[in-house]
């Protein structure tokens, strides 16, 4: 497992040397100040084609390039975990993900796992949320659905609060690129369930985040380890009640958000959102707020560099 | 290959592949327990010992009057058992030597009459009120064999295999054979199957179908049938008496003059015919006068009367046992609390009486909750189904139990009939609960509970909400209790408290009578209704809460700020 680490840690010191330049605040080891001041710290894109939306914000945030390196490694968080249709707003929206592989596949990427851990019948989730019919024609692209304990292992969290270990799948640690590829949508008890929360997906043990420990520090102590390099957050429309596994009302905003800091992206579809027929602040979701004191990105996003394109 | 082997081949498949169908939620699986109702011993064994013309046994009443026809041919080309019997046959090495004595009718008779005995002893307890088919009927063992035993050790199998091989494609740079995950399960009372599938292999190492020729209860009953079938071995005048037949019969049916035979041991296999060397063997309809063999041996008057007796006293200890529902003087009746059937169960008197305890529900059941059990029941109860919540729930949206029982012991619910059913009752065992206990903050069972039996209530001295069970909204289904997060015994188990039973009418009016409401949450897509406790969004709804300010703040999740 330490062998694990160190060669990500490698990948990813390799990866800064050799794109200086690209390297902003996402990466989370250099200064948060915009080195390059071309590249905004989050997009917002509009438009009522969820994969123009897509590879548009991504673009505009510099580009899949800046992550994936040929013949890298990537692993993909949708959100697929309910035997729901698209239009439900349970699942990430199968064109997005699909996009985003796309864009991976074209960046030269070698290997492109679409994970979750599901709580429905895996093959209702598979059929239903039309991911993996979407990534169908996708080099390099596999949709898995995640069950069984002999596909996780062990890894360390180091700055853990609630825990120092974690079982997580062993794919995804085994990754160069995390991509966390959410939709927006309500949940029972952390209130939403976006970038960090979403990662639960790829845990084994997330009962005893409910049971023994406080969830709301348990999702940051994940995150801290299983940090996404790129957030992709699907807005097309939104379940803003009776999430996560609804159904619950939706609602159309037809857009699609990207950073690299998913402290920022959780933050602003927070606050484009509505839920449960309110409108929140960031910093009213505790585990938001919790990430940004522990310094894991930030939720501040008057100060940030952010971008709005219309498709 | 010859034309038995052919057609055993089949059989087994058709075996095998119905009981793998079993579970499936295929939407019509009514077939699954086709081969059981076939079994002869469990067609006589049930209808005498529930006094109840179980219209789905008539099966086993067509083998008999096949039997009448030509002969045992159920045991020698369908059952499963004999199949299995001689699989193990065809692995063990037996001594090339002369059997053409040792293999004879003569030499083998004593033993044969076990069987009749064991027959007898299932009759006369059925008689009165005391199924023992179960001990005896072959595809009860088969089933058991098959779906208990040999599938949970082909899953795991399977899985090491996919590790095996999934790391060699990993290592190639592909890890999709790892993610093939093939669903596992486990029994308890393994020894039980273990033991018998072991005795039953080591015994085919004595003599080939040593549990068809000298044991099985249902061959006694075929073998009752066929002593004089119309189509029946005959041998004709080219025999040059060389005994290979004799030597190599499966069930020693012939005599050491090869000609005769005892039709009653035959099981029409038909090797005699396909190795005699001079084609003397045929099996057709009798030529004139026909030789009946003097040896042709059936139980003594004296050892019948024995059997009869055995029958009678084990059918009294059984009745006489403490736990059998009976009633006891007061109208007591002894049940261990956790002793939970199946949904749809008839009442217990009549259950046991019906269940022949072949292990289909517990091979269908998708969440592994159906278990066998050992004495819990009693010594009449041993092999039964019960839920064993703390290993997995009842699916809300499942009926697959009732679907494969041969017997109707479990009925055959549609779905909203067996939402209808209670199985028993959630308690909450106090000195375990993280709330009451601790005064942490848990919701796990609410929040699982397909029914919205829970609700937590405000109590003196503890910070958060405690949790209640509304006994009236509570199935038994044991969502609760499989998923209540206290290590080792749940804080919340189900117990038979309150459950009921019909043997007909309808579970739904019978709620509606008792006032119980029963309310599945509509949330519940797939297709058993499984969900963790993630799944749920709804927050205790049952609160009884004072403000109405207060109320909006609480439907909020926890997870948001409000000042």
């Amino acid at each position: 497992m330490s062998k694990m680490i160190d060669r990500r840690e490698f990948v990813k010191g390799s990866l800064i040397t050799s794109t200086a330049l690209m390297t902003t605040a996402g990466a989370g080891i250099i200064a948060p100040s915009n080195i390059h001041a071309s590249a905004p710290d989050l997009i917002i894109a509009r438009g009522n084609d969820p994969s123009k939306n897509t590879r548009a914000a991504v673009d505009a945030l510099g580009g899949i390039s800046r992550f994936v390196k040929p013949g890298a490694k990537v692993a993909i968080k949708p959100n697929m975990s309910f035997a729901r249709g698209p239009n439900q707003a349970s699942n990430t929206n199968p064109h997005v993900v699909a996009e985003v592989a796309r864009m991976c596949h074209e960046a030269g990427a070698s290997k492109i796992s679409v994970l979750d851990y599901v709580l429905h019948s895996p093959e209702d989730c598979m059929r239903l949320s039309k991911i993996p019919e979407a990534c169908r024609s996708i080099p390099n692209t596999v949709v898995n659905t995640v069950q069984i304990s002999r596909l996780f292992r062990e890894v360390e969290v180091p700055n853990g609060e609630q825990f120092k270990s974690m079982r997580a799948i062993s794919d995804v640690l085994d990754a160069d690129v995390m991509i966390s590829t959410p939709v927006g949508k309500s949940h029972g008890s952390a209130g939403v369930s976006l970038s960090m929360k979403g990662m639960m997906g790829w845990i084994y043990d997330r009962g005893s985040f409910h049971s023994r420990y406080n969830l709301h520090d348990a999702v940051v102590d994940m995150v801290s380890v299983l940090k996404p390099h790129l957030v992709v957050i699907d807005g097309t429309r939104i379940l803003t009640t009776g999430g996560p596994s609804g159904p619950g009302k939706v609602m159309k905003l037809d857009l699609v958000i990207a950073s690299t800091d998913m402290v920022a992206a959780d933050a602003q579809m927070v606050s484009l959102g509505t839920w449960y027929g309110r409108k929140f602040k960031p910093n009213q979701v505790r585990h938001i707020r919790k990430a940004a004191e522990r310094g894991l990105g930030r939720m501040d996003l008057d100060k940030l560099n952010i971008r709005e394109i219309k498709v | 290959m010859r034309s038995q082997r052919i057609f055993q081949t089949i059989t087994l498949s058709g075996f095998i592949g119905l009981l793998l169908l079993a579970g499936t939620l295929t939407p019509d699986a009514g077939l699954v327990d086709f081969y059981l109702r076939l079994d002869p011993i469990i067609g006589l064994g049930t209808v005498l010992a529930s006094w109840d013309l179980a219209p789905a046994l008539w099966p086993s009443l067509v083998v008999v009057l096949i039997t009448l026809a030509i002969g045992r041919v159920f045991c020698g080309h369908v059952c499963p058992m004999g199949t299995t019997l001689d699989i193990f046959d065809a692995v063990v090495k037996r001594e090339k030597k002369n059997r053409s004595k040792t293999n004879a009718a003569e030499a083998n008779q004593n033993k044969r009459n076990w069987k009749h005995y064991f027959f007898v002893i299932i009759v006369v307890a059925g008689l009165l009120g005391v199924s023992l088919v179960h001990l005896g009927s072959p595809l009860s063992w088969a089933t058991r064999i098959w779906g208990l035993l040999l599938y949970p050790l082909a899953l795991s199998g399977l899985d090491t295999s996919i590790i095996w091989v999934g790391e060699m494609f990993r290592a190639m740079g592909d890890s999709s054979v790892l993610y093939i995950q093939p669903p596992q399960r486990v029994f308890s009372t393994g020894l039980f199957i273990f033991a018998f599938f072991t005795a039953s292999f080591i015994l085919v190492m004595v003599a080939p179908r040593y549990w068809c020729r000298n044991l099985c209860p249902a061959g006694a009953l075929l073998a009752w049938c066929s002593k004089r079938p119309i189509l029946r071995r005959q041998v004709s005048d080219e025999c040059v008496n060389c005994g290979q037949c004799v030597a190599q019969c499966p069930t020693s049916a012939i005599t050491e003059d090869p000609s005769n035979t005892l039709n009653q041991e035959c099981i029409v296999c038909l090797k005699c015919k396909d190795i005699c060397p001079v084609s003397a063997i045929s099996f057709s309809r009798v030529q004139g006068s026909s030789r009946i063999p003097d040896q042709d041996i059936m139980p003594g008057r004296r050892a019948l009367l024995y059997s009869f007796a055995t029958g009678v006293v084990s059918a009294g200890v059984i009745s006489n046992d403490i736990h059998r529902p009976k009633g006891l003087p007061g109208g007591t009746v002894l049940r261990s609390g956790n002793l939970i059937r199946p949904p749809g169960s008839r009442t217990e008197r009549d259950f046991l009486k019906l269940c022949v305890r072949c292990g289909a529900c517990m091979k269908a059941c998708p969440t592994n909750t159906l278990q066998p059990i050992w004495f819990k029941a009693g010594l009449e109860g041993i092999f039964s189904p019960v839920l064993l919540p703390r290993l997995g729930p009842c699916a809300v949206n499942c009926n697959e139990c009732g679907k494969v029982c041969p017997t109707g012991a479990i009925r055959h619910l549609p779905i909203h009939e067996k939402q209808s059913v209670k199985m028993g009752s959630a308690w909450i065992v106090r000195q375990n609960c993280l709330v009451w206990e601790q005064d942490r903050k848990c919701l796990v069972c609410d929040e699982v509970c397909p029914y919205n039996a829970l609700s937590f209530q405000p109590v003196k001295g503890l910070k958060n909400s405690a949790p209640f069970v509304i006994e009236n909204r509570c199935t038994g289904c044991g969502w609760c209790e499989n998923k209540c997060p206290v290590l080792g015994d749940a804080a919340i188990r189900v117990n038979i408290m309150g459950e009921v039973r019909l043997n007909e009418g309808s579970y739904v009016e019978k709620a509606q009578q008792l006032g119980l409401v029963f309310k599945a949450k509509d949330n519940r897509h797939d297709k058993l209704g499984e969900e963790t406790f993630e799944g749920v969004s709804r927050r205790h709804k049952d609160n009884k809460t004072p403000g109405k300010e207060e109320k909006s703040k609480q439907d909020l999740p926890e997870g948001f700020i409000v000042e």
